[in-house]
């Protein structure tokens, strides 16, 4: 009987550790696949919300993805040109202008606090004024795509071809914080390079090569 | 842990390998260690499945940043390309600095510059490493100590004030200045002084030719040489591609005439007399070896042979003394010149005024003044004046100088010799240095105000009378430093920035002289110069003298070369990469090899083979050098020149400067590394103190040095036999045995055939072992290297190192055959005839990876790290070699590269250099030339982009792009109009070692040299196998 009990909870046991085995197997990957990787940004910048909801080309923040390989992240007065005038939620705003009508006084500027952090970083104040001593900063971005150092990916070559910015960054206009969306491993780019060979993009005949040097040298 | 001492006493074989790591006490043989078997295997399976592991967490944590607010223009990652002006010698070649993010990284040749015309050397090549330098000044010193600005011009506005009230001298020393700019706010500045003095200190100047022409024509001016005009060249010394007065633009010009075709087969004719093996020695139709003292008689001779052709013999004798060898040698060049009258030109770089005024009145008698010499639109490159510099060292040490400034020379380094200026300059009240690193000037002065690096200012440039050049900032000064100009401008009283100044200057003095094509409004004017980088105004017109015939004098042998004895006569040069101390501080110039010697790293005596064997020294022996009482002797490795004149000793200068210590590290550090300067010492030695003042100028020869050997040997690191395959003719294959690497033909036979000097075909039609599945449908990248062109010169041996992010190795690592190099020039001495240098050509081919067809490389790798592309490139892949070597042993052009190290990439200011483009190699990996595949890439794409195909000539290689003499060729062999193409169609195309059938991309242009079709006698005997080189061998065993 106890010897049944024993062998009860073993068998139990290893199922349960297989179980979690199997699990864990689903999230296990290759060294330096860094897919699913969506760090915590020093600004909680939303695509859902800029490339999904607004509708904001991509490639009007990212517009060296047209001429350079790099994509770039937009320099902070790119933001400031919406946010100049939009500086928080429109609810909040909204909130604000109707608390203001009940009381009837002006309605005072709201800031929300993430855009509270870009205005810093430009060295700014509530009014948009230069705040005496400080000098603007760059935003320290947490960079999620990064390849290896012995990898040139080329954004301009890609964008050329009119592979559209989702084929590898996938639905971004549904992330609320970016994140990796592909493997980026080159067993990934090369079968895209020879799909595209072979079946052309958006209709188009292209020759996507594959060999070594296009993207190692 | 036993270290090597540097210099090895006596002749001890040197060890390798194991026996070497014995030896150095390391992990002994016979001392069996504790740890058995067993235990290995148990630590080395735990820490590899650690290490496995610990792969595979997540990458850290990179921020990209962001401007904050992104300049006009500026797109991150994007190539952009700026016009200026080079600041590397007074030539002022035009400048494109390619910048990235920011960062200048790449120098080339600024396309259709009237002068450079798209070239750009060695030196200029090599600014980018000497910006990121972490040893540079980063503010001004007061005694010293650091200080700043306001504090500096306090106390120098002060001392200025009491030299002004005490009515004592004021003397700034500058080399050339080609700028008008710098050269007005320094006259303003001087102006107040009752005795100010501006004094043109070139450590390697052509004052004596200036001084001639005041002589001869009234007007101390350098004539603008027109060398593309020149049909007959005739040069006594002057190493005019390699180091004299404008170096790109002579080699741009003199490469021009050297490109004789089926159609015309004509070339331009060239003689070289000289004492030393030059890189212009090396690349004459016909060189003659003099010794030094007989220059100025056969100068004089040849004079007297012209002036009777031309009818008007000289009313007296005007070589005294002089070595009747070379009397049909002289006829004959008196003949071919007077021939060519009007066309032809005779240059000298000696620095004996009666020498140059005697070469003055053969161009005049050659009617070359207004044709291949303009001196009514004269050169500014070279403005040193000795007599001014004999002077100030005169003043100084009679306690004379109240303030003394000093740019851009090192005073206690580039101007020593029998005085020693250290204590007289002690003495001077006010010691002002500009110097951009703590020189020996600059650590005795009293302030050191250092100047930005070119990269980071603002400066103009007239380096021909009527060419205006702008240098523009590419990066924000990374230091606390100052213009000299703003310098000056502060002390004057009138501060300014020098973008002002500047501007100030070209609308009140250039703008009104702008050529009739330019915008009238200046505006327009200045942004269009800051575009092209330069601006064609009306020359002033210089006032010159008709040509006075009474200051010509015989010549005699120099009583003071006269050799007397066992001594040597010393002829002090400046080697193709470094031509003054101000690049002693540039490791891609110290490693790049040495044209004609292929020495890096440090100075070294030549001799001459007879010499050598007389002294019974060998390469690296040390001799010591003594010249005279009063001379600190000099000990330096012995280098043995071919073709240099028996009785000469050649030493380089802008060597033994101070700070150059910091090389002792460079490169791997490991058990044996054997440092790149040994302790204590500095990078060579400094043999400027051997530069005598005579007769007003300073002179770079010297009689009665006498050589004594010494019981050292400092082996050299030289790249010369590096990788030589030597295979005996009886296991060559049929019909290879004399296939020569580089081959060669005379202008008379390539007259005759254009096909002649080819070697005859045995392997066409052979049977391929691999089928012909190299289909190349897209674009088929090819290059073609006309080595009739080449001058050797090496600009595109940093070009190469500066694009692909080649590391420095260090003397070491050089010495035991590692150097990382891509791009190598071979140098080719080829013997015939017998007798002494005048019977020896010199061929210099360069060579890099071949990107063979049938490559041998690729078929022996085991991971597929090296492949073809199926646009014919070889490819590297650096992320799956393991490094076997397998491809370097089997590669017949021994072009690879491997990475025995982790080169030290942790000075982070010096990274900065990197090309973001290029992969950086780790440890264990092959390299080599990649042809610019990174700019392949981009090219594409940017044609992609604008939905066109690419160009030709739109994709240019970095060695291709700055090429002065444009003997390479780069393009798509598939496209029928490509100049690639036509070049390939050249009759005197052949490719390297065509015998192995491995079908290379790269071929060359054979060489052609305008002498007698005599080359039945060339002397092929392989027992001179020291003098022939079989660089990457006639073929792999």
């Amino acid at each position: 009987m106890q010897q049944r009990v024993i062998t009860i909870a073993l068998v139990t046991g290893l199922c349960f550790s297989l179980a979690l085995f199997v699990s864990a197997m689903g999230k296990w990957r290759m060294p330096d696949n860094q897919q699913g990787y969506s760090p915590k940004q020093p600004i909680a910048y939303s695509h859902r919300l800029h490339a999904g909801d607004l509708g904001i080309d991509c490639k009007f923040c990212h517009s060296a993805s047209e001429s350079s390989r790099h994509a770039g992240i937009p320099s902070s007065d790119v933001c400031m040109k919406c946010h100049r005038y939009v500086t928080a939620p429109l609810d909040v705003t909204r909130q604000e202008m109707d608390l203001a009508d009940k009381e009837k006084r002006k309605p005072v500027a709201v800031i929300s606090a993430e855009l509270k952090k870009l205005y810093d970083a430009l060295a700014l104040d509530e009014k948009f004024q230069p705040v005496e001593g400080a000098l603007p900063e760059s935003i320290p971005w947490v960079r999620v795509h990064n390849l290896p150092d012995f990898v040139m990916f080329n954004h301009q070559a890609h964008v050329a071809v009119g592979v559209t910015c989702q084929t590898c960054h996938g639905p971004v206009e549904s992330m609320e914080r970016m994140e990796q969306h592909a493997t980026l491993s080159m067993g990934w780019c090369v079968n895209c390079h020879r799909d595209a060979t072979r079946e052309g993009i958006n209709g188009k005949e292209v020759h996507a090569s594959t060999n070594c040097t296009v993207c190692h040298h | 842990m036993t270290q090597f001492p540097d210099n090895i006493q006596s002749n001890e074989p040197e060890f390798h390998g194991q026996e070497a790591v014995a030896k150095a006490g390391f992990g002994s043989m016979d001392d069996p260690a504790e740890v058995n078997r067993r235990r290995f295997l148990e630590a080395a399976g735990f820490s590899l499945s650690v290490a496995a592991m610990g792969g595979c967490g997540r990458a850290p944590v990179e921020t990209a940043l962001p401007f904050p607010s992104q300049p006009v223009g500026a797109i991150p990652g994007r190539l952009q390309n700026y016009a200026s002006t080079c600041a590397g010698c007074p030539s002022g070649c035009g400048l494109l600095v390619g910048t990235r993010d920011g960062r200048p990284l790449k120098m080339e040749g600024l396309p259709k510059h009237p002068l450079s015309d798209g070239g750009l050397c060695a030196v200029g090549q090599a600014q980018p490493i000497s910006l990121y330098d972490s040893k540079r000044l980063t503010g001004p010193l007061l005694t010293g100590k650091p200080s700043d600005w306001a504090t500096i011009d306090q106390e120098i506005l002060q001392a200025l004030g009491q030299i002004k009230a005490q009515k004592k001298s004021v003397r700034l020393v500058t080399p050339t200045i080609t700028s008008p700019t710098l050269q007005t706010s320094i006259d303003k500045f001087l102006a107040p002084f009752e005795d100010a003095k501006h004094i043109v200190f070139d450590a390697v100047s052509s004052s004596a030719i200036l001084d001639a022409h005041q002589q001869t024509h009234s007007a101390r001016l350098l004539p603008h040489y027109r060398l593309d005009r020149a049909d007959v060249l005739v040069s006594f010394g002057a190493d005019f591609l390699g180091t004299w007065i404008s170096p790109v633009e002579f080699t741009a010009a003199w490469a021009k005439r050297r490109a004789p075709s089926e159609d015309s087969p004509v070339m331009s004719y060239h003689v070289q007399i000289e004492s030393r093996m030059s890189l212009t020695g090396t690349n004459a139709d016909r060189r003659v070896a003099i010794h030094p003292r007989d220059q100025g008689p056969l100068v004089g001779r040849l004079a007297e042979k012209v002036a009777v052709l031309a009818g008007k013999p000289h009313w007296e004798k005007l070589a005294i003394g002089a070595d009747d060898s070379h009397e049909k040698v002289l006829d004959e060049l008196a003949k071919r010149l007077w021939d060519a009258r009007g066309k032809c030109l005779v240059v000298s770089d000696s620095q004996d005024i009666g020498t140059q005024r005697v070469v003055n009145y053969l161009n005049h008698l050659l009617g070359n003044y207004g044709t291949t010499l303009d001196l009514e639109n004269p050169s500014y490159q070279r403005q040193g004046n000795d007599s001014d510099v004999e002077k100030l060292v005169e003043e100084l040490v009679a306690n004379q100088v109240g303030a003394l400034l000093v740019a851009d020379v090192d005073l206690l380094h580039d101007l020593t010799g029998s005085f020693s200026l250290a204590e007289a300059i002690g003495r001077v009240p006010l010691t002002v240095s500009f110097a951009p690193r703590e020189d020996e000037f600059a650590a005795a002065a009293k302030f050191v105000c250092p100047d930005h690096h070119a990269l980071e200012s603002w400066a103009d440039a007239m380096p021909t009378s009527g060419l205006m050049s702008l240098a523009q900032p590419t990066l924000r000064p990374l230091g606390k430093t100052r213009a000299l100009l703003e310098s000056l401008a502060a002390w004057s009283g009138q501060p300014t920035t020098a973008y002002d100044a500047l501007r100030a200057y070209w609308e009140a003095e250039i703008f009104p002289a702008r050529s009739a094509d330019a915008p009238g409004d200046f505006l327009a004017f200045w942004e269009r110069t800051l575009l092209n980088g330069f601006a064609e105004i009306k020359p002033d017109q210089s006032t010159v003298g008709k040509f006075v015939a009474d200051s010509i004098k015989p010549l005699d042998q120099q009583k003071v070369l006269q050799k007397e004895s066992d001594a040597f006569s010393l002829v002090l040069y400046s080697k193709v990469g470094m031509p003054d101390s101000r690049h002693a501080h540039n490791p891609w110039l110290h490693e790049l090899p040495d044209p004609v010697t292929k020495v890096t790293w440090g100075n070294y005596a030549c001799l001459s083979p007879g010499d050598a064997e007389k002294l019974g020294v060998k390469n690296g022996d040390v001799i010591k050098v003594s010249a005279g009482e009063g001379r600190v002797p000099l000990e330096l490795p012995t280098l043995v020149q071919m073709g240099q004149h028996d009785g000469v000793l050649a030493i380089a200068l802008a060597y033994g400067c101070k700070g150059t210590d910091r090389f002792a590290k460079v490169g791997p550090q490991w058990f044996e590394a054997r440092p790149t300067v040994p302790t204590g010492e500095r990078l060579g030695k400094n043999a400027a103190s051997l530069v005598e003042f005579r007769d007003g100028s300073r002179q770079t020869s010297l009689a009665d040095v006498t050589l004594t050997k010494t019981k050292s040997h400092r082996e050299l690191a030289i790249t010369q036999k590096y990788h030589s395959l030597n295979v005996p003719a009886e296991v060559a294959p049929h019909g290879a045995e004399h296939r020569e690497i580089v081959e060669r033909t005379t202008l008379p036979a390539f007259a005759k055939d254009a096909h002649s000097g080819a070697a005859e075909h045995h392997f066409e039609g052979e049977k391929q072992l691999w089928p012909e599945d190299h289909e190349k449908t897209g674009h088929a990248w090819g290059m073609v290297i006309d080595l009739n062109k080449c001058t050797g010169c090496s600009a595109c041996v940093v070009a190469c190192q500066s694009e692909n992010n080649v590391p420095v190795v260090g003397y070491d690592e050089v010495r035991r055959q590692r150097e990382m190099h891509w791009m190598r020039i071979d140098r080719y001495y080829t013997s015939y005839g017998t007798g002494e240098g005048e019977e020896m050509d010199i061929d210099h081919q360069p060579m890099m990876c071949q990107h063979c067809d049938n490559a041998p490389c690729e078929t022996v790798c085991p991971v597929l790290a090296t492949v073809h592309s199926d646009e014919g490139l070889n490819e590297q892949v650096y992320n799956r070699c393991v490094g076997t070597r397998y491809c370097a042993n089997n590669c017949p052009y021994k072009v690879r590269r491997f990475n025995w190290f982790k080169y030290p990439h942790d000075d982070t200011l010096q990274n900065l250099v990197l090309n973001p483009e290029v992969t950086v190699r780790s440890r264990g990996v092959m390299e080599k030339c990649s042809m610019c595949v990174q700019r392949i890439e981009a090219g594409k794409v940017e044609a992609r982009s604008h939905g066109s195909p690419v160009a030709d000539g739109a994709i240019q290689t970095a060695c291709q792009q700055s090429c002065p003499a444009e003997a390479i060729v780069f393009g798509d062999m598939n496209d029928p109009k490509s100049q690639v193409r036509a070049s390939l169609e050249n009759p005197r195309g052949y490719r390297v070692l065509e015998e192995l059938n491995v079908r290379p991309a790269v071929s060359y242009l054979r060489v052609v040299k305008n002498t007698e079709e005599n080359t039945d006698e060339m002397n092929t005997d392989e027992n001179k196998s020291d003098m022939k080189k079989h660089n990457g061998g006639s073929h792999h065993g």
